[in-house]
């Protein structure tokens, strides 16, 4: 028997009515300029965020998120499984390498001032999303279960004591009591594969769907003299290319993760010292930095209080750029052009220095 | 439709009824489901050692013991009585250890020290390490909370 493949699709597009997307996507049009490169940087954390899902969902066949499981669970997918050792060291770097770029994402954004005006909802939606990737990766840490991971949740979920009243719940919430304990690895784990991915993909369906909404941003400059940029048709021209970009960077990934696969401690004791040399991930050290140079007590308030305000304030103020930044094309544009390059620097310098 | 006099439609009390009636529906369910994720487990009032696994402790030497979830320490003194901290930093929870050649307790999270009285003395820490109450009855060794007074 034959199978009519016009009629076929005919069948679905008739039930489904998927014509205008296709439509839309051979229709849409990425606008050529000199700070082109950064409408790569979406496509890419996507890629990365489809690994993760698929690396993720393999080790969560083995991984058991308790108390005496954890830590012997991964032992055994690293040792015992055929690649386990590749496909957790994969998932390990394929999360930083989706922070990274997600941060690359939102500098450029910054920079470049897309945010503006129609397209702060993009901006906030995406600032959510950072924050939700950052409490992936936070959560995730913990579930190797070994005495460096122990140590940094304990200190990573007494942050939020320092805030008064809320704190201290928000700190129970997170460890599931007044102490980090199995309960905490498991509400760690429930957290990383349920509620997270519940979580990231409404926003991200959100963020997508208002960037196609608005299209592309041209650059400040070209928008202001109503130019007319060049474009490039997003498919099949723009998608090729993101395809090479994704082959590049899933060899970057492969590769990194054969050479540097990621070691595991041993078991954690809730009852041993700290070990020396505890440090959160790579992209919480300038946060890490931040609190340690606040001095023990600052008048009536821990300095830690400061510290814990301060950033908040910080993150606030970053959330809620495009409503700041309000009249970008003129001098106070400008200010908060400089501004950001200087958060910029203070991250890095910070990170830096948190490694010295 | 609108009645003379009334202050609003028909249709929008029958909305704020039935929509009055699922939020309180709602609403009564948090109460449940807040007590469910937020956990009763606290930390103990008193944990109850065996005195024997203590006695051979000289003067000034410190040893661990499990205060509920985390490590507590317990230090005997010159008078041969005994001395309690909860062995976590007050900086940000680390768990502290007891360096016998310096006589200091120290936290390795962020660098924090204490002096042999459980003093916050250098680093970030702002409080000294939370003191417990120790008490010996019979053969056993009662550590309490301050102010958890004895149970008979």
């Amino acid at each position: 028997m034959k199978i009519d493949m016009k009629k076929f699709a005919a069948w679905f597009d008739e039930r489904l009515a998927l014509t205008p997307i296709f439509k839309y996507m051979t229709k849409k049009e990425v606008p050529q300029h000199g700070h082109s490169i950064w409408y790569y940087t979406g496509s890419s954390i996507l890629l990365f965020l489809v690994i993760q899902i698929v690396t993720g969902i393999m080790l969560a066949f083995y991984y058991q998120p308790t108390l005496d499981g954890a830590n012997a669970s991964i032992a055994r997918i690293m040792t015992e499984l055929p690649l386990g050792w590749l496909i957790r060291s994969i998932h390990s770097w394929s999360a930083t390498f989706m922070i990274a770029i997600v941060m690359i994402h939102m500098v450029a954004s910054m920079l470049t001032k897309s945010y503006r005006k129609p397209r702060e909802a993009t901006w906030m939606t995406g600032m959510m999303l950072i924050v939700v990737s950052m409490v992936f990766g936070f959560t995730g840490y913990l579930l190797p279960w070994d005495d460096l991971s122990l140590s940094a949740t304990k200190v990573g979920t007494n942050i939020p004591a320092a805030i008064p009243v809320v704190g201290k719940w928000v700190t129970q919430f997170l460890r599931g009591g007044d102490d980090v304990t199995g309960d905490t690895l498991t509400r760690f784990f429930i957290f990383h594969v349920c509620i997270l991915p519940l979580v990231i993909f409404a926003i991200l369906i959100l963020h997508i769907l208002l960037v196609q909404k608005e299209g592309m941003s041209v650059p400040l400059k070209d928008e202001v003299a109503k130019r007319r940029v060049p474009v490039l048709p997003f498919w099949p021209n723009f998608v090729l290319r993101e395809v090479i970009i994704w082959l590049v960077l899933l060899g970057t990934v492969l590769t990194v993760s054969l050479v540097f696969a990621p070691s595991l401690g041993l078991s954690a004791d809730l009852m041993a010292p700290a070990p020396e040399g505890v440090k959160p991930e790579w992209y919480f050290l300038f946060l890490f930095q931040t609190l340690k140079i606040f001095p023990a007590n600052m008048g009536p308030v821990t300095g830690e209080f400061v510290a814990v305000v301060i950033i908040l304030i910080g993150i606030m103020a970053v959330f809620f750029l495009p409503f700041i930044d309000n009249k970008p094309e003129t001098k106070k544009g400008r200010v908060i052009t400089y501004l950001s390059i200087l958060g910029v620097i203070y991250a890095i310098v910070f990170s830096i220095w948190s490694l010295l | 439709m609108k009645l003379k006099n009334a202050y609003f439609t028909r249709r929008k009390f029958l909305n704020s009824i039935l929509g009055g009636w699922l939020g309180v529906v709602v609403v009564s369910f948090i109460s449940p489901i807040v007590k469910f994720v937020w956990p009763p487990y606290k930390e103990p009032d008193e944990v109850q050692l065996a005195l024997t696994d203590y006695s051979s402790m000289q003067p000034g030497d410190v040893k661990n013991f499990a205060w509920g979830n985390k490590p507590g320490l317990l230090k005997r003194v010159a008078d041969g009585s005994f001395i309690a901290w909860v062995g976590v930093c007050s900086h940000l929870d680390c768990n502290v250890t007891w360096l016998p050649e310096k006589k200091q307790f120290y936290c390795a999270c962020h660098v924090g020290w204490y002096d042999e009285n459980g003093t916050n003395i250098s680093g970030p820490p702002p409080k000294p390490l939370r003191r417990l109450e120790v008490a010996v009855e019979g053969e056993d060794l009662f550590v309490r909370k301050p102010g958890a007074g004895a149970k008979a």
